[in-house]
């Protein structure tokens, strides 16, 4: 590496600045600790910057740091010492001999009420918070499930929509006539995909089988359910093929297919 | 600088600050609030008491995750920095915000908003924005999208129909060049 060259390629502005990609950032990182050069170069702009954004400073609206300066006072008094306020009252009334007596235990009663009140009040924020705390992690979980998936169908969708990708539409075969179902088939990354439409329920121990006919010769491209959670199932790669074909075999598969239970296949271009 | 007459050096503030020492975050505030204000500004150009509201925020959020702040990946002003860029973003994309105006929700004129922004934008130029304003235009208006704006490179290739290698080549020249700028 020609840490020159890097020095000199933007990446530290992009860096700094928060623009650089995610493997942009850990490359950067890991070159910080070889180079100490590259640390120098960043830390110049750096400051740079900070002294350019110095020079700009504005005026920030009156009242913002009264607010966040109470905000922050406010989580650490709670975090530490939930009712401070009330303690020296009480000793007061400890220590306090003279002066009226009667005075002295309604001011100790009062605080007594003040501090139980508060301690409920604290208690209920508290209790508030924690079941916003697991709701707002219940929200996040159902967010993510729902990215997942999400994700998934946009992944597929992106097979289908491939310029690439051809599609081999599988009809039905004299034996089953019903059965249909589409191969969708990358041929420059040779990735097959199978979009079950409609094949019979099978008993537990079958299971359908994928072939790709290349030059005559059956090839297992993998086996699959009736039923499936998923839309299109990723099955193994071929780079050629003149056809496909689906039989049934048992569970697992066959090494060769069983002819007389083919039930769908369809021809592709690579046939003509 | 006038926080390191508090504190020697920009190690000791941190070390204060990861104490939860309220009176080195009072001084960070005074020391910083206005440079922070400034790049919030830059972003969310159009409505002071948003920017007002992020900038709260913003140093809100410095005093929650001041732990999570790593000397060895930079400076405490760059992170802060960071901090209050994309808290603006993020603000500036909300819903509530969004919906208050109404033409720019529709995912179709995003570009098109943008132009008209950095057009109102170079009235009144201030801060980085006006280091952006002695760049190519074809460079500035790329800058703009992927730091004020947030867009990724992705986003900005697919808005302005140009190679994804185009726009990161482009923004890192228009990066060198605003290195030279700064120094």
């Amino acid at each position: 590496m020609n840490i020159k060259e890097y020095i000199g390629s933007g990446i530290i502005e992009a860096y700094v600045l928060g623009l650089a990609s995610q493997s942009e950032r850990a490359e950067f990182e890991q070159l910080c600790a070889q180079y100490p050069e590259l640390v120098a170069a960043r830390r110049e702009f750096e400051e740079g910057l900070e002294k350019h954004a110095s020079e700009q400073a504005m005026q920030p609206p009156m009242g913002v740091k009264g607010k966040v300066l109470e905000a922050i006072t406010g989580a650490t008094r709670g975090a530490s010492e939930p009712v401070s306020s009330n303690p020296p009252k009480i000793t007061t009334v400890g220590n306090e001999k003279r002066g009226s007596s009667g005075l002295l235990r309604f001011i100790a009663a009062i605080s007594v009420i003040l501090l139980v009140v508060l301690a409920w009040f604290t208690y209920r924020s508290y209790k508030q918070n924690k079941d916003l705390e697991s709701r707002n992690a219940a929200l996040n979980e159902k967010l993510n499930a729902t990215r997942k998936t999400l994700d998934a169908v946009v992944d597929e969708t992106s097979i289908v929509k491939n310029p690439n990708t051809t599609v081999v539409n599988m009809v039905g075969t004299k034996v089953a006539p019903r059965s249909s179902a589409n191969v969708y088939w990358d041929s420059t990354t040779s990735n097959v995909y199978l979009v079950v439409k409609n094949m019979p329920q099978l008993p537990s121990d079958r299971q359908y089988q994928l072939w790709a006919l290349i030059d005559g010769k059956p090839t297992d491209l993998g086996v699959f359910d009736s039923k499936s959670d998923k839309v299109i199932l990723k099955m193994k790669d071929t780079k050629k093929a003149q056809a496909f074909a689906i039989t049934i075999e048992r569970a697992g598969g066959n090494p060769t297919p069983t002819l007389d239970s083919m039930q769908s296949q369809g021809k592709t271009m690579q046939s003509q | 600088m006038g926080i390191l007459t508090t504190y020697n050096t920009e190690q000791e503030l941190v070390l204060a600050l990861k104490r939860r020492d309220n009176q080195a975050f009072s001084t960070l505030y005074d020391n910083y609030a206005g440079a922070l204000y400034s790049i919030i500004k830059q972003i969310i150009t159009d409505n002071a008491e948003l920017a007002g509201d992020v900038l709260q925020e913003v140093f809100i959020n410095i005093y929650r995750k001041i732990d999570t702040y790593d000397q060895t990946k930079g400076r405490l002003f760059t992170w802060m920095l960071n901090i209050a860029r994309n808290a603006s973003i993020d603000a500036l994309r909300s819903k509530s915000y969004q919906n208050s105006q109404k033409n720019q929700s529709l995912p179709d004129n995003v570009y098109k908003v943008t132009a008209n922004q950095s057009i109102q934008l170079n009235i009144d130029n201030i801060g980085l924005k006006k280091v952006l304003e002695k760049l190519r235009p074809e460079h500035r208006v790329l800058v703009e999208l992927a730091y004020f704006k947030g867009f990724t490179h992705e986003e900005i290739a697919e808005m302005m129909s140009m190679p994804l290698g185009t726009v990161k080549t482009r923004i890192r020249n228009a990066l060198l060049q605003l290195r030279e700028y700064l120094q």
